[in-house]
């Protein structure tokens, strides 16, 4: 590509008039690491003349006389020009950033930055080595426009929430594809109680850019899977020269950003006897004195830490003409801030690259990695929002008067399986969460080997053929033992469970690329490909219940009872052809073209294939003559582009799922078969229809760059859980349909520039906004609404026709009546109804407000109301770096908002039950006329603060903004590194999730407790919080 | 022109690679991109062959012996809505709303035993059709019958399990209030949603319609006791009539149908199909191997096939580490086991367990693995049905008092009742269901006999006393219908 880029100069400079001669010679190096640049290009502005920089990072070029410019140009790096003075020496330093003219990864090849008409956000891999994060998806938070990826939560490598452009599906995936070096990686949390994001097997340090295709044009070119959008993920490789050692390392201490005020033991105490007198009943809590001292234990000591972690990288690259290589290990052990959870990554990679002839390059790049991840019983994974062994839970709902060890240092546990209750007359907590961090032990191993080979075949000039066959095999082990002693494992006498899931796929590709020009003007790249890929899974396991000695602890020890657990087997399929035209006038108009036809197995036969495309132009108004002479000194480049395309879905779909099926089980002893699965005899693709339209510009040399992209994604043929009345007995309640559409619109705004630029002094600032908005147009079954539950239990989302998906749908409250202390709901007339927990036998819990009258129960079917979007309407990041002699200093703001969350944990937080409250509760109602949001607590009740059903009283604003990194470095002076036979030498300093700044009165508005949920984004339910990192780190480059 | 021959021949050479692979790509892919499934079986095989058919009969027994349903949950919630258990764990997973009567349409309990129960429904109604399509598999049209039978002994079962938590009792209005949607027909697509509920009358009908055809269809026995405790016979559909009659309030088929089963006279046991008859120690029925001729239809489990977390019998009632203990017995003065009624002698007041404070119901031991057999129908209910029935309609006679008798003299043999200790019926009719109290505790009774008599739900600890005039009285009619049916009316 560089090599074309010098034929396009030396096109362009061919009106140059060629005079008497001087010969210009220097080196151009690395600003910030003064190393060597090799291959640099160097032109004569205004003329033909050019040339590449050697191994040494050295040039000489002819130029002539009258000469003024010297145009240098590196990929990744800024391309400067530099005025010629009379010397015949010119050093030249380049900043690496990003760069119009660099080369950026496309689908299936790649393409010069300026030459792209989709819209496609890059990533250096350099971004994001030094974050102290598990997996590479982690780290992108607020790198690209209108790609929102958020933390669930602070568990050790849950999977982020990652959405393109707003959710693209309804039932499936809307999970980016993840395309790594060419192969379609595996995504999601392959996990138990550990979570274990299957991504985090590529370690961040060997990624060298990550592509997000946004628009149909970029992305149709992975057709059926493009939906959600694509992310391209490029490892290193190795480059000519000598050999390159660099190290990276890190270390960082996490730990909770956040955490509530709860009461006190003596506050509990009174509070809570308020309440039970209030339910005519005597007091039922009581202090207890151990050693002299009152028992006052704050539960969060016993499950959150300050977690250790350290990170280490260490990779050799070079090569010589005709064989490059590029090798890496890395060892990441991270500590998280709840207690025993950790995270242990060890990876490999290797790349090769090797010229066999002058026509045939052969290739390789194999990455293998096993990752280790323990944790608690967390409770904030997808599904757990209501287990009562969760550690986000436990803290909130144990009575403090109570402790965790009895003054015999024994476990305080009853025989019922609960903490023991001391001097209290009921239940004061659901599990002790000392025996069961201690006891219980749950792990996920993975380990995936990643690697293809290649060959590059250039038959022809411009026509090149290339095969490539990759594999990607991922093997899970999850092993879990829960103790007889207490928790979970209680009630079957101990629980061993040991499931291993094995991933396996192929993926073969065959690409014919051929690149011409005709008459100097236009130039065309034509693609033809074909690629398959199948996969087949098989999980299985079982579980050892009754242990046999209190000794054992694992799965090969003895118990009395086995029974299967995780058993089931897969297979999928997926065959392609494709096609793709880029064609551009002079660089003046630009055009790509997609075509893609791909067949997939789990369809309805006859509903296989779908075919798809995307086509997209653009017009660079800035090469025009009238531009050039006008505006051309100001607005150094200017583009409108716009594209349209139609790509498909099929990420999550079950590989069976158009069959109907009989499953089996027993009945007794006895085998059974029955109906388990309605299946679909017209199952088939969902499509995206994507418009795009925006203006890409330069400013000032490019010293700001910017980008401006209306969207519009209309998806049809959504795949609905068609909902079936239970009455119907379809299993499920629900029949997998095309039937669903929805529509996701909005505007994108990204710059980048240089603010300001001296000698010693620089800052460089990022900018990116995105204001999205997203509609259902569409549902099954006459647009039956979709409720969504939470781990099962708690149904607070809604998704309706005419809103945003996943909105709440909850019952409107409005305070508390002062006269009684009871919380005011509004039912679907508009009556303001009170309730009251505890009423004499034959009465109504449920009044209208002022008159005492008996009302109906308030119920979220027939009283519920909307509240959305839950989907951030906007946001974005503002991220900056200053530069001053050594010192780097990066600040990144992220920012989003115009969204509802549901604070379902403020439900739990004031339930009236044993469970703790906030000390907010102390506000309650107390007397006639006291005004408050605090109803009269009444021992018990579990309906006055919404955790019998939502509640807009737990409705919150989501808007907030975060100071999410802050890092300073430091570099130190070549001068100093040089002596001592080293290139580069940087220090930093980290603090990840430094800052929120947010209204919003749980741990985090972007706690998302039901992960990547589709149907029931925004809720915080129980999720433990978001954890800060403090980390610093050190690069060595030799 | 030598530059372009070479591009041809170079050109053709590439397509020819490229072909080649492309063609090695194609030969397989038809298979490739059309799997089959290899651990679960395609609905046009599943009638394929007998034992495949058999495996869906017991399918269906599946079906209803889920936690959810009759393998412990529909036995605990009638059990826990009454006044004999305190909660102990204030867990709304383990049915405490069921308990303190706050239930709302969202709730758990109400959306998974409904889903359940039509679940099972619409297996019945495929297997039905199923079977009468595929009778030359079989080659046999009686045993065709057998498991029709069977399957609509299971469907009329599922019918009255919901009239008993989703519906007014037949006694408010005679049945003219709602029932549930009647579903007679497999349902294996999309659409058909909107449904109204039949009346109580209505869904009785069909209820009696599924159990007089099982009654005619089913076998009298099968080839072993664990057989028949586990399947329907015919035997199992009559004893089920008595307690659908006797929920109707039609007392004279109740005697109808019980007379096919007891005798007129002691010693009672049934005369004809499995000879069924009160064990001489109650504690026989609910220990291994659980088979007696006393257990007409209970729900086995193993090692392998267990109710599930959270849904035993034992674990609701047994106190750890045997279960978690959800439900203590309420000892005040309301509940059954301190009734001065309860003889301390009497062998199922001894059924229970004392840890502390609490004392615990001890009927299904097993645990933590809940291995206990969920009984389902046993004779003991057939004869207490009887009784009453006969008291209501003839009053206090012998037969009747020999019933009663046979049922309390097995536990307590101080114990005779003679007609002169009922002033009246009513006091053999209280007399009686004290005694259905004490026999049948822990075996989903409590609030049933409550409300087939439109007597008040008795509160306990801080919970009020539920009259028959309140919603709470009965289940909610679940969210999930209520969305997806919009014929569906809801309950109050």
């Amino acid at each position: 590509m560089k090599k074309l880029s010098l034929v396009l100069m030396l096109l362009l400079g061919s009106l140059a008039t060629m005079l008497a001669q001087r010969t210009i010679t220097g080196k151009v190096v690395d600003q910030s690491s003064k190393e060597a640049l090799i291959g640099a290009s160097v032109f004569v502005k205004g003329t033909s003349a050019g040339t590449v920089t050697d191994v040494d990072g050295t040039y000489s070029v002819s130029a002539p006389a009258n000469a003024t410019t010297l145009v240098i140009s590196y990929t990744g790096y800024t391309t400067r020009e530099v005025e010629l003075g009379t010397s015949n020496v010119v050093e030249v330093e380049l900043e690496a950033g990003v760069n119009i003219n660099e080369v950026v990864v496309v689908g299936y090849g790649t393409q010069q930055r300026r030459d792209i008409t989709g819209t496609i956000s890059s990533i250096k891999g350099s971004d994001l080595a030094s974050s102290p994060v598990q997996s590479f998806d982690q780290a992108l938070q607020g790198r690209a426009a209108g790609v929102n990826v958020s933390l669930p939560n602070g568990v050790l490598n849950n999977p982020p929430v990652f959405r393109i452009r707003g959710i693209n599906s309804i039932n499936l995936s809307s999970f980016p594809l993840i395309v790594l070096d060419g192969v379609p990686t595996f995504t999601g949390d392959g996990g138990n109680n550990a979570a274990n994001n299957v991504l985090s097997n590529i370690n961040p340090n060997d990624i060298e850019s990550i592509e997000i295709l946004k628009d149909a044009a970029a992305a149709a070119i992975y057709g059926s899977r493009a939906s959600a959008g694509v992310v391209l993920i490029t490892t290193k490789r190795g480059k000519e020269g000598k050999t390159k050692i660099s190290y990276d390392g890190w270390a960082g201490w996490t730990s909770a950003a956040r955490r509530f005020d709860l009461l006190n033991a003596e506050q509990y105490v009174g509070y809570k006897n308020e309440a039970a007198r209030n339910a005519n009943l005597p007091d039922q809590f009581f202090l207890e004195t151990i050693d002299g001292k009152t028992v006052d234990t704050d539960w969060y000591d016993y499950v959150l830490q300050t977690g250790l972690s350290h990170n280490h990288g260490l990779s050799f690259s070079g090569g010589s003409s005709g064989t490059t290589y590029f090798l890496s290990l890395g060892y990441s052990n991270q500590e998280g801030m709840i207690v025993s959870n950790t995270f242990e990554r060890l990876s490999g990679r290797l790349s090769l690259d090797h010229k066999l002839g002058k026509k045939v390059k052969i290739g390789t790049n194999m990455g293998y990695t096993t990752n280790f991840n323990a944790a608690p019983s967390t409770g904030s994974l997808p599904g757990q929002s209501f287990g009562t062994s969760g550690l986000g839970r436990i803290p909130l709902v144990t009575a403090p008067n109570i402790p965790a060890y009895n003054a015999d240092g024994s476990y305080n546990i009853a025989s019922n399986n609960q903490p023991g209750r001391y001097r209290n007359l009921q239940q004061v907590g659901f599990v002790n969460p000392v025996p069961i961090i201690e006891l219980n032990s749950f792990t996920s191993e993975a380990k995936q080997l990643q690697a293809a080979v290649f060959v590059d075949v250039n038959l022809f000039k411009g026509l090149t053929y290339r095969t490539q066959y990759g594999v990607d095999q991922l093997s899970l082990e999850n092993i879990s033992f829960q103790t007889p002693v207490h928790g979970d494992g209680f009630g079957t006498n101990g629980a061993a469970t040991n499931i291993v899931n094995s991933l396996d796929r192929w993926n073969w590709q065959h690409l014919l690329t051929y690149d011409f020009s005709l008459a100097e003007k236009h130039n065309f790249s034509f693609l033809v490909g074909n690629e398959q890929q199948r996969t087949t899974s098989s999980s299985w396991g079982a579980s050892r219940t009754v242990i046999g000695d209190p000794f054992f602890t694992t799965y090969q020890g003895n118990f009395t009872t086995i029974v299967p657990a995780g058993n089931g087997q897969g297979e999928n399929y997926l065959l392609s052809y494709f096609g793709r035209l880029n064609y551009d006038f002079k660089k003046i108009f630009l055009m790509t073209a997609n075509l893609r036809q791909d067949e997939y197995s789990a369809f309805a036969p006859g509903k296989k294939a779908g075919i798809f495309w995307g086509a997209s132009a653009g017009l660079t108004l800035s090469e025009l003559d009238f531009w050039k002479n006008s505006l051309g000194n100001a607005i150094n480049f200017f583009r409108i582009r716009g594209s349209y395309g139609e790509v498909g879905n099929n990420n999550g779909i079950g590989d069976f799922a158009s069959l109907s099926i009989y499953g089996s089980g027993l009945y007794g002893a006895n085998p059974t078969t029955g109906f388990a699965q309605a299946g679909n005899t017209n199952l088939s693709w969902e499509t995206s229809r994507k418009t795009d339209i925006g203006i890409n510009f330069g400013l000032l040399e490019d010293r700001l760059t910017g980008e401006i992209t209306y969207f519009q994604n209309d998806i049809d043929g959504l795949i609905l859980n068609s909902p079936q009345a239970p009455s119907k007995g379809i299993p499920g309640n629900s029949i997998q349909t095309n039937i669903g559409s929805m529509r996701n619109t909005g505007w994108e705004f990204g710059l980048t520039g240089t603010i300001l630029k001296k000698a010693k002094f620089s800052w460089t600032s990022n900018f990116n906004i995105a204001f999205m908005q997203n509609e259902v147009t569409a549902l099954a079954a006459g647009n039956t609404d979709i409720f969504t539950a939470t781990a099962g239990l708690e149904t607070a989302n809604i998704t309706r026709v005419g809103e945003s998906i996943g909105s709440l749908y909850v019952v409107p409250t409005d305070g508390v009546d002062p006269a009684t202390g009871r919380r005011v709901f509004i039912n679907a007339k508009g009556e303001r109804i009170l309730y009251s927990h505890v009423v004499p036998s034959g009465q109504s819990r449920w009044t209208v407000q002022g008159t005492g009258a008996t009302a109906a129960a308030v119920t979220v079917a027939a009283d519920g109301k909307i509240f959305g979007p839950v989907l951030p309407t906007f946001f974005g990041a503002w991220d900056n770096t200053f530069r001053f002699h050594g010192i780097d200093l990066n600040v990144q703001v992220q920012y989003s908002g115009g969204n509802y969350v549901y604070n379902g944990t403020k439900a739990g937080l004031r339930d009236q039950r044993f469970w703790n409250n906030q000390v907010e509760v102390l506000t309650r109602w107390q007397k006639d006329g006291d005004v408050t949001n605090i109803p009269r607590p009444v021992l018990g009740d579990n309906v006055s603060n919404g955790s019998a059903f939502p509640i807009s009283e737990n409705v919150e604003k989501g808007d907030f903004m975060r100071i999410r990194n802050i890092t300073l470095g430091y570099t130190l002076p070549k001068s100093l590194t040089s002596k001592i036979n080293v290139s580069n030498i940087r220090v930093y300093g980290t603090a990840n999730n430094a800052f929120l700044f947010t209204q919003y009165t749980g741990t985090d508005p972007e706690v998302s407790t039901n992960g990547n949920s589709n149907g029931a984004p925004g809720v915080d339910r129980n999720s433990v919080p978001m954890a800060r990192t403090i980390s610093v780190g050190l690069n060595v480059g030799f | 022109m030598k530059n372009s021959i070479q591009f041809i021949q170079k050109t053709g050479i590439a397509l020819a690679f490229i072909g080649g692979t492309f063609i090695f790509s194609g030969c397989n892919s038809e298979e490739l991109l059309n799997p089959v499934p290899i651990t679960s079986i395609s609905d046009v095989s599943a009638f394929a062959t007998p034992a495949r058919i058999l495996n869906q009969v017991n399918g269906l027994y599946n079906n209803i012996q889920s936690g959810q349903l009759y393998g412990g949950r529909f036995q605990v919630y009638h059990d826990i809505r009454g006044e004999e258990f305190l909660n102990e764990t204030t867990n709304g997973v383990t049915g405490f709303q069921t308990w303190n009567h706050t239930l709302v349409a969202s709730a758990n309990e109400v959306n998974n035993l409904w889903n359940q129960v039509y679940f099972t429904i619409n297996n019945c109604n495929l297997f039905i059709e199923g079977v009468e399509a595929n009778k030359a598999i079989l080659g046999n049209d009686a045993l065709a019958n057998n498991y029709i039978a069977e399957a609509r002994f299971i469907r009329g079962l599922c019918y009255y399990t919901l009239l008993t938590l989703y519906s007014r009792p037949f006694a408010d209005g005679n049945g003219s209030k709602l029932g549930v949607p009647l579903r007679l027909k497999g349902e294996k697509s999309d659409g058909g949603n909107d449904l109204a509920r039949a009346t109580v009358a209505e869904t009785y009908a069909k209820v009696l319609e599924d159990l007089n055809f099982a009654e005619t269809n089913l076998p009298a026995n099968y080839s072993s006791a664990l057989l028949n405790t586990t399947r329907a016979h015919k035997n199992t559909a009559i004893a089920l009539k008595t307690r659908v009659y006797l929920s109707m309030q039609r007392y004279a088929d109740v005697i109808t149908e019980a007379n096919k089963l007891v005798p007129t006279a002691a010693p009672f046991k049934a005369a004809s199909g499995v000879a069924h008859e009160l064990q001489a120690d109650i504690t026989k029925t609910f220990a291994a191997p659980y088979t007696t001729t006393e257990s007409i239809f209970s729900m086995p489990f193993t090692d392998v096939d267990l109710p599930g977390t959270q849904n035993g019998l034992g674990s609701y009632y047994n106190p750890g580490p045997r279960g978690i203990g959800d439900f203590s017995l309420n000892l005040t003065a309301a509940g059954i086991i301190n009734n001065p009624a309860f003889n301390a002698a009497d062998a199922r007041k001894k059924m229970v367990t004392v840890v502390g404070t609490k004392t615990y119901l001890n009927k299904f031991a097993l645990g933590p693995q809940h291995l206990d057999y969920a009984p389902v129908i046993r004779y003991a209910e057939i004869l207490l049905n009887a009784a009453e029935a006969i008291a209501r309609t003839s009053g206090v006679n012998d037969r009747a008092i020999a019933l009663l008798n046979a049922v309390r003299k097995r536990s307590d043999a101080s114990k005779t009742f003679a007609a002169a200790d009922f002033a009246d019926t009513n006091a053999f009719i209280s007399a009686l269901l004290l005694e259905r109290r004490m026999e049948l505790l822990g075996e989903g009774f409590r609030s049933l006999d409550c409300t087939r008599l439109l007597l008040p739900i008795p509160g306990k600890a801080n919970v009020a006393t539920i009259l028959p005039t309140q919603p709470d009285y009965i289940w909610p009619i679940p969210q999930g219908e209520l969305i997806a049916n919009k014929l569906c009316l809801p309950n109050n």
